[in-house]
């Protein structure tokens, strides 16, 4: 591209600024949006989205410091709501709100939140905000309704509707939503916050187009698109052509344990694109586990941009270079009014289907399978009977990368790769509960020579009577490993009552009652490990083993390493026999 | 001339350069400019001490005060040459190190192959103490004198430098941590101990523990710094008291700052906030902005009514972006420190073209070795400080340190690496690298201030160190400011401001209170207690103490809460009514919305001060009206001005010649001692009775 003498520095400069501009403004959002959010569960996560789009609904930025799953969703509910109210109805000030998942949404507790922003009297972009509120209806408390049938029984779902006119807030639709919530109070406040951060994106935009015009503006949003499209192009074509597939298996839906789901994706790459067909994907469950299109096409396009050049900016220009189908009616593409509320467990097995099939495009790049988020919740009444409501996650260990061992308790893939701990004392000085441990698990990671994360175990004791609703996977099915590497630790849910009795937890139950002094346990999955683990580097089990990652009962009978009791030193001539010893038994 | 009652010694250790003050009450200043001795840093202390303590004609035993600001602490953590230390926690939560709360940002995120970071303290010095203390800080579980001494034992057989300790809600109830480290300190006499409750007792117990981490990981190598500066501050003759910069922009005994080493964590970078914010009383204005460019970064930072704006949220030790502290990256600590926000952005950093053909500057520094390609120490990639050098800001023929510059080496690795690239000449080429450094410098600005609520707008922009002064114009430009401020010493500035701030001492208490519960003689006597232990730490009267209270306030429900300052006197019922309205007021301010809830009160802080006599700049003559158009420019050379399209000859100013009240209208340039300033066309500036540069925005033509 060395065609560029049309361009001036004056160009380069304000294309700089421009850009920077964009990028700073939906960072700033999504920090409003954070900062003053209600729910602990935005505040500690971040489980939240800032977006610029254009009139054609093209995604023009997006804020990279919050959660990737909602990538596709502000951009896929756009044109709805173009649809219900055309542009030239939308005044200065107004704001929009939708949730509806066969609308481009993803749950009822996802708020998508938009305010049109104006270039000489038209429309020329839409600020957008998106976060996971509290509680807004629904069968069960804070949406999780793991085994709800319909969406209906997932909370109350927005068309595209009028929450802001001309600056001044809609009431009716205000009080609505409040009516609608166990957590009126909590959830006003995010929804000000959603308000709060298109507000700031507003702001920013419409400062840019005074100072630079609106055409100049639109030439740069172009032109960023058009970049990042060649940039995905170029590194598209660094993956070998071809078609590869991938699978995975997800536990169930909660109703029926006979029941298998699989999700399966076809990854054709070809002229620097990505074709993404999840032909042969089970039907759509009866249960909660579907996936609206919008989800699992922020799930597809991850999976790809985990195979591309990490530091293309994420806009318009990625959507042009994959391609994706989900037939209609399966557990990606369902038909209304099927629960979308558990559908992270879909999206993930999605995402670990394409990274599985692009793992054999490129094996120096390939990881084991992963644990899922588990999420419980925890509500009662205090003592003035206000409702109190503790949403909370936990993350299990990632799979077993080539080359490295998978990271102890993160997020897997496109929740973001954080990790988090409980803020225990502002939880206790909240709630009625005292957490007992919050732990790594030895052993959990699965073994491999290189070996998967660590799940967790966080074990928490009420102090009131509350009711307690899960939500788990990948624990009848743990995490498997690959070429030879071993599934890691299951992870599971159950209560040890105050008389001693353990009663464990089906992973998607709901409203279980707790009582005063009843222990809480939620255990997370460990990663798959990758290779065989008796090809694990000794030194690197010794290390583990003095870690506490692995038990020395483990390194001995599955990573075959004899290590003394003190956990200083390898016995080289033991750990050789015990070596040697597997490879003349698989000789016979 | 009468003598001074009072001699000051300013010692700033910068990544480059170790700046050496000597100032006194009569506004006397002597200045000591040399390198860094990063292997031993006291070596250019020595020389510079030296140096000023001639060059001044003064007795080391006439000196009253020593201060001293350091980024050892900082460099330490960044770089992980920090102490074998141990961690204890409560029973069950000993993993919390290794679980850490942290998150992918940016590029990061999509890079499955990822490396978590290692946490601060490996497992293996992780240790748990069987005992539990509840949110109000009841015991629950009881920890003995014996299991203590015992846990001691198994951390002492580990043989660690140092020793953090972080229990549960210790901040409510310090019982169990006070115990806990007097028995390791008995079990290790040699180690260095400390309690979470010692070092900041705050809500938040991961975010404590890691201050405290931090703080036994630093305290080893920080105390035989300080005992060793002292040693060579005594062995010079100077019997005055030390004293070290701390975070939040005081000064404290060096033997506090050596008890508690992570106050200095911002020691440096603090120094520059306070600098601006003395010379913003010389200018007579009481709100500015800092910007604060060097050799690897540039700092941004807010003085309002003349004091640094503070934060509680800061990161240490996090990869340079945009904010400096964005969720996720580095280890939150919880002490207050000078809100500073610092992009990789110095006249150091390397300017390089991407496979996207936009064009990038950092934030890879050519650092002072090999040091831009224009020094012609072998630097091969083209800096800030060559694309200044070619646009005529620079002097070829001198910069700081009396290195000469090759003119010649700036263009050939301007054209190469980004000309070339990008098919421009190497005017536009330097001006585009100029410029995007610019962005990036905005960007630290923007942090302290727009992302915080604040119009940059009404601020003045007072710029300092070694390559501020040469973008400081542009920079007030892309924030709509019309007034910019460059002291005459601004190659040394934050030396300057160690001399100018007060001993002081930042403390907290938390206790969760509904307002509509709130005590106000329970808050009354958590306020006193806080300010009595406090003045214990001064050696004075009571009485010259100056106390300052505030309240963190939050509405019920939320987790962030706002600092909000109180009036002084006594806390009663009418202080509830001001803090919450007070809190609705900074509420709205910072997000733009009102709710109509209930607040809650979450910590308690006090701040004490113990005003001293301090530096004060002499004027060098009464303005004289009659100077207005007198200032003769020394030369002239060509300097490249976008709005005059391209190089045009510019009159060149001697700043030592320069008399108050002399005048100009840019474009010029104005050469100091160990800066630059440069003076775009539509901008004026004038010079004031201490010869600091007062720049005007003109109305555009």
């Amino acid at each position: 591209m060395n065609d560029t003498s049309h361009q001036s520095i004056d160009d380069t400069i304000t294309r700089e600024i421009v850009k920077s501009s964009l990028a700073v403004a939906v960072e700033e959002a999504s920090i409003v949006v954070v900062r003053s959010a209600y729910s602990a569960f935005i505040q500690e996560g971040a489980d939240a989205c800032a977006a610029i789009l254009d009139a054609r609904s093209q995604l023009v930025a997006q804020s990279d410091a919050t959660s990737l799953m909602h990538g596709a969703s502000l951009r896929a509910s756009l044109p709805g709501l173009l649809e219900d109210f055309t542009a030239d109805n939308m005044a200065e000030g107004d704001v929009y709100v939708t949730n509806d998942p066969y609308r481009g949404g993803i749950h009822a507790n996802d708020l998508l939140v938009y305010r049109p922003i104006f270039a000489s009297s038209e429309v020329a972009y839409f600020a957008g905000t998106l976060i996971h509120v509290a509680d807004l209806g629904g069968a069960y408390p804070a949406g999780l309704a793991s085994l709800a049938t319909d969406v209906f029984s997932e909370g109350l779902v927005l068309p595209p509707v009028r929450l802001y006119e001309r600056g001044e807030p809609v009431e009716p639709m205000l009080k609505l939503l409040a009516a609608n919530s166990r957590t009126p109070e909590t959830v006003l406040g995010d929804v000000r916050a959603l308000v709060a951060g298109v507000n700031v994106i507003a702001l920013r935009v419409g400062e840019l187009i005074e100072r630079h015009g609106a055409t100049e503006i639109a030439r740069y949003a172009a032109e960023a698109m058009d970049y990042a499209e060649v940039r995905m192009r170029e590194s598209l074509q660094e993956i070998p052509e071809g078609r590869y597939e991938g699978h995975f298996r997800v536990d169930g839906d909660g109703l029926s344990l006979e029941r298998d789901y699989d999700v399966r994706a076809q990854v054709e790459i070809a002229d620097g694109s990505a074709r993404v067909d999840f032909t042969g994907t089970s039907e759509q469950s009866p249960g909660a586990i579907n996936a609206s299109q919008s989800q699992i096409l922020s799930g597809t396009l991850y999976a790809v941009r985990c195979f591309t050049d990490p530091t293309i900016p994420m806009n318009e220009g990625n959507f042009r270079t994959v391609q994706a189908h989900f037939p209609e009616g399966s557990l990606v593409n369902p038909t209304p009014p099927a629960a979308c509320g558990g559908r992270v467990v879909s999206v993930t097995a999605g995402v670990e289907a394409i990274v599985q099939a692009l793992s054999s495009a490129r094996p120096d790049r390939a990881v084991a399978q992963s644990a899922i988020i588990h999420v419980y919740a925890l509500s009662g009444s205090q003592n003035d009977g206000a409702p109190w409501l503790c949403l909370n996650y936990d993350f299990g260990g990632l799979g077993a990368r080539s080359g490295s061992d998978g990271p102890d308790a993160t997020g897997a893939f496109f929740l973001g790769g954080r990790s988090v701990i409980p803020q225990i004392e502002a939880l206790e000085s909240r709630f009625p509960l005292c957490f007992r441990s919050a732990a790594l698990i030895p052993d959990s990671g699965g073994p491999g020579r290189w070996r998967g994360g660590r799940g967790t175990e966080c074990a928490i004791e009420l102090l009131d009577d509350a009711l307690l609703t899960v939500r788990g996977d990948r624990i009848r099915r743990p995490p498997a490993g690959v070429s030879g590497g071993h599934p890691g630790l299951s992870g599971g849910f159950w209560i040890e009552r105050t008389n001693g009795e353990r009663e464990d937890l089906h992973p998607k139950q709901t409203k279980m009652s707790l009582g005063a002094g009843d222990v809480f346990v939620m255990r997370t999955s460990g990663g798959g490990g990758l290779g065989p683990p008796h090809e694990r580097e000794p030194e690197l089990v010794l290390a583990d083993v003095r870690s506490g990652r692995v038990s020395l009962d483990a390194a001995r009978s599955v990573y075959l390493v004899e290590i003394d009791a003190s956990k200083s030193t390898i016995h080289q001539s033991a750990t050789r026999r015990l070596r040697e010893g597997l490879a003349s038994g698989r000789d016979h | 001339m009468t003598a001074p009652l009072e001699t000051f010694l300013g010692i700033d250790v910068g990544g480059t350069f170790t700046d050496v003050v000597l100032g006194d009450d009569r506004g006397n200043v002597h200045v000591a400019k040399l390198p860094t001795t990063p292997a031993d840093p006291l070596q250019a202390i020595d020389g510079g001490i030296r140096q000023v303590l001639e060059t001044a004609k003064v007795s080391a035993a006439s000196i009253s005060r020593v201060v001293h600001g350091t980024t050892r602490a900082t460099n330490a953590i960044v770089e992980r040459k920090v102490a074998r230390a141990a961690f204890v926690a409560t029973e069950g939560f000993g993993d919390m190190l290794e679980l850490g709360r942290e998150a992918r940002v940016e590029a990061d995120r999509y890079d499955l192959h990822f490396a978590k970071p290692r946490p601060p303290i490996e497992p293996e010095l992780c240790f748990e103490a069987p005992e539990r203390v509840d949110a109000g800080g009841q015991i629950i579980q009881g920890l003995s004198d014996e299991q203590a001494a015992e846990i001691a034992g198994q951390v002492a057989f580990a043989a660690p430098e140092a020793v953090a300790i972080c229990l549960l809600h210790s901040a409510a109830n310090p019982l169990h941590e006070e115990r806990l480290a007097a028995a390791c300190r008995a079990a290790l006499p040699e180690a260095f101990v400390v309690a979470s409750s010692e070092v900041w007792p705050e809500i938040r117990e991961y975010e404590r523990a890691l201050t405290t981490v931090m703080c036994a990981a630093v305290g080893p190598e920080m105390a035989a710094y300080l005992s060793g500066f002292e040693s060579l501050i005594r062995g010079l003759g100077i019997h005055a008291p030390v004293q070290i910069m701390e975070s939040s922009g005081g000064v404290m005994s060096a033997a506090r700052a050596a008890r508690i080493p992570i106050y200095t964590v911002e020691s440096g970078g603090a120094a520059g906030v306070v600098a601006a914010g003395f010379i913003g009383q010389l200018v007579g204005e009481s709100e500015v902005i800092s910007f604060d460019m060097g050799g690897t970064t540039a700092k941004a930072g807010v003085v309002r009514n003349s004091r640094p704006d503070v934060t509680h949220t800061f990161h240490v030790g996090g990869v340079a972006s945009l904010s400096g502290r964005k969720g996720g990256e580095g280890f939150p600590l919880k002490i207050p420190v000078v809100d500073i926000a610092e992009v990789g952005s110095g006249g150091g950093s390397i300017a390089w073209v991407d496979s996207g053909d936009a064009l990038r500057v950092g934030p890879r520094s050519a650092g002072a070795d090999p040091g831009p390609a224009c020094y012609g120490r072998g630097g091969r990639e083209p800096t800030v400080t060559d694309a200044n050098l070619v646009l005529g800001y620079l002097n070829p023929a001198r910069l700081a340190g009396g290195v000469e510059l090759s003119p010649g080496s700036a263009h050939e690795a301007i054209l190469r690496h980004v000309g070339t690239k990008l098919n421009l000449d190497v005017a536009a080429a330097a001006r585009g690298i100029h410029e995007i450094a610019n962005l990036n410098m905005a960007a630290a600005i923007r942090v302290v201030t727009i992302h915080r609520g604040i119009d940059p707008r009404h601020f003045s922009l007072i710029g300092f160190g070694g390559a501020g002064p040469m973008h400081i114009a542009r920079l007030a430009e892309a924030f709509d400011i019309q007034s910019a401020r460059v002291p005459a010493a601004a190659g040394v500035a934050s030396a300057l401001g160690l001399l100018t701030s007060n001993p002081s001492v930042d403390t907290v208490r938390t206790l969760v209170t509904d307002e509509t519960d709130a005590n106000c003689e329970e808050i009354e006597t958590i306020f006193r207690k806080l300010e009595q232990r406090t003045a214990r730490e001064f050696d004075c009267e009571p009485s010259e103490l100056q106390m300052s209270r505030s309240i963190d306030v939050q509405y019920v429900g939320q987790a962030h809460s706002l600092n909000v300052p109180l009036e002084s006197g006594v806390f009663g019922p009418e202080g509830v009514r001001t803090v919450a309205r007070n809190f609705r007021d900074l509420y709205r301010k910072s997000y733009g919305i009102d709710l109509d809830r209930p607040t809650q009160f979450v910590n308690f802080r006090t701040r004490t001060t113990h005003p001293v006599e301090t530096l004060s700049l002499r004027a060098k003559a009464a303005l004289d009206p009659a100077n207005g158009s007198a200032a003769a420019p020394s030369g002239e050379r060509n300097a490249h001005f976008s709005e005059l399209d391209g190089f045009v000859a510019t009159p060149v100013y001697a700043w030592t010649s320069l008399e108050p009240g002399h005048t100009f209208s840019g474009p010029g340039i104005v050469e100091g001692p160990d800066t630059t300033l440069v003076v775009p066309p539509n901008w004026q500036v004038s010079f004031d009775g201490t010869l600091n540069a007062i720049l005007q925005r003109r109305p555009r033509l």
